[in-house]
């Protein structure tokens, strides 16, 4: 029963926690090694196999999927075709610059790719635009609250300075024996503290 | 397990390209529940903790400052629709990416604090969130590459195989970590810890949503 | 014609290497993983999130369909926002402990290159045009970039910084602009061209902006010694 007891113990202290998630975490991915895996080869989003676009001499290697510039759409396997009206066409789309570039030279498939338009756009933007959109909020959320901590406290700490003496000025009003008892109290907390965080 | 048999008749689908949000009575109940929840913290104001202070009659207000309560507020409102998208949404990798944002929005409630605890446990629960990026889109690629699809529609048709469950075991494994339930509870219990009352609640709101949510998924898929 | 651009099915090579990247993934996220269980220090801790960060990119990576492609993007912006977040409240927590006497950037940051004398401005015109191209989050994460190296360069040459107020606020617009577009890509199909550049243009100008940012808290950091 104590071994019960302090194993409780340990779980309630949030510095263990993310040690024992990850001893838990990993021992489940072992087990993927005993678990017989394989693709399942009818995908969604195929692409052609490795340097096949390459060795056929396409000027936009990886990423030709067909279709012409406002011509006709390119191939777009989606889950849902019935869903996107425009299949297709922004895959097969180009911005005059990169139809520049792809007249130039061969070896910039992966740069007009990521200009506007292009298969990995089409994904992004269209088929599975809300997930892009979610992506974006994450990164906004982690830079309101990156900049928000940096702003008001690491960078701006004048405020701190002066809730600090409002608390000193209201301790020392206060009994002085209590004062002293808090006093003891906060030192002993705080080597509970340390001892536990360090 | 087919759709229906689950959470009642389809009453309609927002589809949007591949990920095609629908919505069935349970889902509609737990979504509203959450909208209101949401619209009832945005307008109501923190609570203030008053501690007894020892030896003498007086007493210790522990507050939250306007901008703090500013940018609670909005976090909690965020992390409030999260859940609630969440909750309808009908794409396995789409659920992850609201799981994740629901992670960070929750980070950030408390991050403003000043105690050092509160501080300390929202690094660790923000070190597991981190951790669980592996289980919950890396959980979802291996169902990906098991039924070469990941609309959760087509995902119930699709009988059950090994690897699939594996998946569904790695991202059972994320969602418990980053929601903070059964072994994992005490990062998170510990964030609570500060005044703000009904902010620091919709932390605990939405990993309750969520888990009822991601059970009906796994029932769904397995 | 068609049949020729796309295969039908996955071609052998990918379904033949997918167990071999699986494995590795699993290998490294659980070598990563040990060491967060065993590791003590925090720091140490946060850097091997990182690392099963990247097992994720791997395992994601693994299916070789176009689709896994576009699935990486966002898994990377998940670990890179969090990551950022976290280690922000790492700082803010490790400063209450201090009290006071450390700085916003933890490390001496004393930029003595030559790269910041020589061509700074030519060097981050480059990278913003080429931005601007690209489009989308990587052109917006790379005309960050040029924003950055020319806010750092005319710290480094102790020029006074063209102040930017309101960065944040053409982040929050480019990102409705993303809004906007998305919506018309179905409630008015007919103008998909038109949704495409409002899309593109505002991740780039929202991601752009967000990393100028960076930049921007610099400054201010710099302002104030």
């Amino acid at each position: 029963m104590p071994k019960i007891a302090k194993l409780w113990n340990k779980l309630a202290n949030p510095k263990n926690i993310p040690r024992l998630f990850a001893v838990i975490l990993g021992l489940l991915l072992i087990v993927g090694f005993i678990i017989p895996m394989g693709l399942n080869t009818d995908q969604i989003y195929i692409r052609p196999a490795p340097q096949s676009q390459m060795d056929a001499g396409l000027a936009i290697a990886p990423y030709d999927r067909g279709g012409e510039v406002l011509v006709s759409p390119g191939v777009t396997e989606a889950q849902y075709p019935e869903n996107s009206k425009n299949l297709g066409w922004i895959n097969s789309y180009m911005t005059p610059i990169a139809e520049l570039l792809k007249a130039l030279s061969p070896y910039f498939g992966t740069s007009i790719c990521a200009s506007p338009g292009g298969l990995i756009d089409e994904i992004l933007y269209y088929t599975r635009g809300f997930d892009t959109i979610l992506e974006s909020s994450i990164l906004m959320m982690a830079f309101i609250i990156a900049s928000w901590l940096a702003i008001n406290f690491t960078i701006d700490r004048k405020e701190e300075r002066d809730i600090k003496e409002d608390v000193k000025r209201a301790i020392a009003s206060s009994d002085r024996i209590a004062n002293e008892v808090e006093e003891s109290n906060r030192k002993a907390r705080e080597k509970q503290a340390k001892k536990e965080f360090r | 397990m087919l759709i229906e048999d689950l959470g009642g008749n389809i009453l309609g689908t927002i589809p949007l390209g591949d990920i095609v949000l629908y919505l069935n009575p349970l889902h509609l109940f737990l979504f509203v529940t959450i909208l209101l929840f949401t619209a009832l913290i945005s307008i109501s104001r923190t609570e203030t903790q008053v501690e007894a202070m020892f030896g003498s009659l007086d007493e210790n207000k522990v507050a939250v400052g306007l901008k703090e309560f500013k940018q609670r507020r909005f976090l909690a409102i965020i992390c409030g629709i999260a859940t609630a998208g969440a909750m309808i949404t009908g794409d396995l990798f789409n659920f992850t990416l609201f799981m994740a944002l629901i992670g960070i929005v929750n980070i950030g409630i408390v991050s403003a604090v000043k105690q050092v605890d509160v501080l300390n446990s929202a690094y660790q629960y923000g070190l597991i969130a981190m951790m669980c990026g592996l289980p919950l889109f890396g959980g979802a690629a291996i169902i990906l590459a098991a039924t070469g699809t990941l609309s959760l529609f087509e995902l119930a048709s699709i009988p059950a195989n090994p690897m699939m469950i594996f998946g569904a075991l790695v991202m059972l494994v994320g969602v418990a970590g980053e929601s903070g339930i059964a072994p994992f509870f005490a990062s998170k219990a510990e964030m609570f810890r500060t005044p703000g009352s009904p902010f620091i609640l919709i932390i605990h709101l939405s990993s309750l949503f969520i888990i009822v949510r991601f059970v009906e998924i796994l029932l769904t898929i397995l | 014609m068609v049949a020729s651009v796309i295969p039908q099915f996955v071609p052998a090579f990918y379904s033949s290497m997918y167990t071999t990247a699986l494995y590795g993934g699993l290998i490294v996220a659980f070598i990563g993983l040990i060491g967060i269980a065993m590791e003590k220090r925090d720091i140490q801790i946060l850097i091997l999130t990182d690392l099963v960060g990247l097992a994720m990119l791997i395992v994601v990576a693994a299916v070789g369909t176009d689709l896994s492609e576009a699935l990486i993007l966002p898994g990377l912006v998940v670990e890179l926002a969090e990551i950022m977040a976290i280690s922000e409240i790492l700082i803010s927590r490790e400063m209450r402990k201090v009290d006071e006497g450390t700085s916003f950037t933890p490390m001496p940051l004393k930029i003595d290159m030559e790269i910041m004398t020589t061509a700074p401005n030519f060097i981050a015109l480059i990278l913003i045009a080429y931005g601007v191209f690209l489009s989308g989050f990587t052109g917006g994460a790379v005309a960050g970039g040029g924003i950055v190296i020319y806010v750092l360069s005319r710290k480094v040459r102790g020029l006074p910084i063209f102040v930017l107020d309101g960065v944040g606020a053409i982040s929050g617009i480019s990102w409705c602009l993303w809004i906007i577009g998305f919506i018309f890509f179905f409630l008015l199909p007919q103008y998909w061209l038109l949704s495409l550049f409002l899309a593109a243009l505002g991740l780039l100008l929202k991601v752009a902006s967000k990393i100028g940012l960076i930049g921007i808290l610099m400054r201010e950091e710099y302002g104030r010694k």
